[in-house]
């Protein structure tokens, strides 16, 4: 966005310390790395009823990825501040 | 299933989709606005909320692809399939950095689409088309993906009354479509996020009774393993883990699919209709756990070889009918009449909201540029008849090409919409390409993914119609998903031509944003 734009609370420029930016990169990056990995969870045990690892893991890892996406966001919704 | 059960079934099914279209078409009063404003019958007026905009893009997560496409290969070909879940958990992550950005730049500018920033960013009216014709095109083949889902669910419904009812499905799927578009019309995106609460109230209850009920039924998940044929597409070896010829395959897929939602229209049209960059933070974030639901559905794809009735009704009706035949198959007529219907409607909402962004994109960003005199009235009045136009047009799709696997629509429209992401999501960030790099990068990207995909399908292999977008590399990489081929070479030719441009000093700067 242009200087020159009258719009002031709509900043795009990160606010917020540095560590809170680094807090945040580690909370998006984890979960999306560990999917990444693939070959770390395609295996087949442990089971879980019946279910092969690479099946349950991937399910569960997505409970673990929303909390790590949720912290994010409260901590980039209190960087960027206002309502 | 006795006879009767089936007129139940088809009764419970009626019935809620009286009431799906009686919500429809009441919308239009909901949070009233002016609906001959463009913004207003596209946008919902940029109003909505926590829930509505989690409603709005969740709509996107439980459509046909993840009812039909996915199970269907799944079960076909098995733990490869899988990478819808990581493409779930990822894309979300990408969504909550890149969208509330692109929310408050079009928020400053008064932005109605991605494209309309593509425009003004690289200060070119003919990149900005380009960019809005990719985007109408990619939606395309994901729209005809919806019809498929309708068409299956009504084939395992209408195939219990009729030995042959591809007839009356089409007819079916006809007037079907005439409703929606009749109230989309009328009610725009509101019709669409109303649509969507009822769609997926019906499909959570669908999915966590399903989830259930099935595998015990069936008697879990060992058996369902141990019945898995071995054949040359599926073996017990790809489908209890990934082989790891696949991994590359695998992992391209999750990661260009994950890449490419937040660049196709409709999901774009969704972050923009939300009322605030947190919102759409905690929504977002909201996401993934409503991804397991889609992990359990795709191990229906697994599940169906431990239940005989379901797996004879797929012999005839084809695999893109695992799902319902497995509802089908293990649950009372009267609850398969309401899960039919949710699925069923999962896939017309989808399709409205995504005809309306194709609407969107032509009206904006090709017809008022060519037409800058058009006024807002007639704007959204050429909105309204274009969302009819392509609901149709994605409609004659499927009587025209028959894909071998639905899922393969969706992918086509992958590799098509990933040439967009230098010119959106890098367009955001930086200035430093511009307009030569980022349209001729798309047109090697455009070229050589299309030219892959025929290759893959039509030389390398000869598949009677479109059945793979994988590349196969002898050495060292295995198969590739040729988005991520494409997007590449898309990138490194916006790289060098940007530099060359600017090394001669002719190129124009991109405008500050």
């Amino acid at each position: 966005m242009t200087k020159d734009s009258n719009v002031n609370d709509l900043s795009l420029e990160t606010k917020g310390t540095t560590i809170e930016k680094v807090i945040v990169a580690i909370l998006l990056l984890v979960p999306i790395a560990v999917f990444s990995a693939t070959p770390l969870y395609d295996s087949k045990g442990p089971e879980l009823f019946g279910l092969t690892f690479f099946y349950w893991f991937q399910a569960a890892w997505l409970v673990v990825t929303s909390v790590f996406y949720l912290m994010a966001a409260m901590l980039l919704n209190r960087m960027e501040g206002g309502n | 299933m006795s006879g009767v059960g089936n007129y139940e079934l088809v009764a419970v099914f009626i019935s809620l989709f009286v009431i799906f279209i009686g919500l429809g078409f009441w919308s239009s009063r909901f949070r009233k606005g002016d609906l001959s404003d463009l913004g207003e019958w596209a946008l919902a007026g940029r109003k909505l909320g926590v829930y509505l905009s989690w409603f709005l893009v969740g709509a996107d997560l439980y459509t046909a692809y993840t009812f039909i496409a996915i199970p269907e290969l799944v079960y076909e070909r098995g733990a490869i399939f899988y990478y819808a879940v990581p493409y779930v958990g990822m894309t979300f992550g990408i969504a909550m950095i890149t969208m509330p950005r692109l929310w408050k730049i079009a928020k400053g500018k008064n932005y109605v689409t991605a494209v309309d920033m593509v425009t003004d960013k690289f200060n070119s009216k003919t990149l900005g088309m380009i960019i809005a014709f990719t985007g109408i095109v990619a939606e395309l083949p994901y729209i005809a993906l919806q019809i498929y889902g309708m068409q299956a669910v009504l084939t395992v419904m209408l195939g219990q009354f009729y030995a042959n009812p591809a007839t009356i499905t089409e007819v079916a799927l006809v007037i079907a479509f005439i409703i929606l578009a009749a109230f989309t019309f009328t009610s725009g995106l509101r019709g669409a996020v109303i649509t969507a609460v009822m769609k997926d109230a019906l499909i959570f209850l669908t999915v966590i009774v399903v989830i259930i009920v099935v595998p015990l039924e069936i008697g879990g998940f060992g058996k369902a393993f141990a019945g898995v044929p071995t054949t040359k597409a599926i073996s017990p070896a790809s489908a209890e883990i990934l082989p790891s010829l696949l991994v590359n395959g695998f992992i391209s897929l999750s990661l260009m699919s994950a890449l490419a939602l937040y660049l196709y229209p409709h999901a774009i049209n969704g972050i923009l209709s939300s009322s605030s960059t947190k919102k759409i933070r905690l929504s977002t974030a909201l996401l993934p756990i409503y991804g397991v639901g889609l992990a359990m559905l795709a191990l229906f794809g697994i599940l169906i070889y431990g239940a005989p009735s379901a797996l004879a009704m797929v012999g005839k009706f084809g695999p893109v009918t695992v799902v319902p035949a497995l509802i089908y198959a293990e649950l009372p007529p009267w609850f398969a009449g309401i899960a039919f219907l949710g699925i069923f409607i999962g896939g017309l909402v989808p399709a409205s909201i995504m005809a309306i962004s194709q609407a969107n994109l032509l009206t904006r960003n090709v017809v008022k540029v060519a037409v800058p005199s058009l006024d807002p009235k007639t704007e959204a009045r050429l909105s309204k008849y274009f969302s009819v136009m392509f609901k149709f047009i994605a409609l004659a799709f499927i009587f025209v090409i028959s894909p071998t696997y639905s899922l393969e629509l969706q992918l086509v429209g992958g590799i098509i919409i990933l040439q967009t992401l230098p010119a959106i999501f890098i367009g955001m960030y930086s200035n430093w390409l511009n307009k030569w790099g980022v349209g001729i990068g798309w047109l090697v990207g455009m070229i050589t993914g299309v030219y892959m995909t025929y290759y893959a399908n039509f030389v390398a292999n000869s598949f009677p119609s479109l059945e793979t977008t994988f590349f196969k590399f002898s050495t060292p990489f295995g198969f590739l998903y040729i988005g991520l081929i494409a997007l590449l070479l898309n990138l490194v030719i916006a790289v060098v031509i940007t530099f060359i441009f600017r090394m001669v000093g002719t190129g124009t700067p991109s405008k500050s944003a």
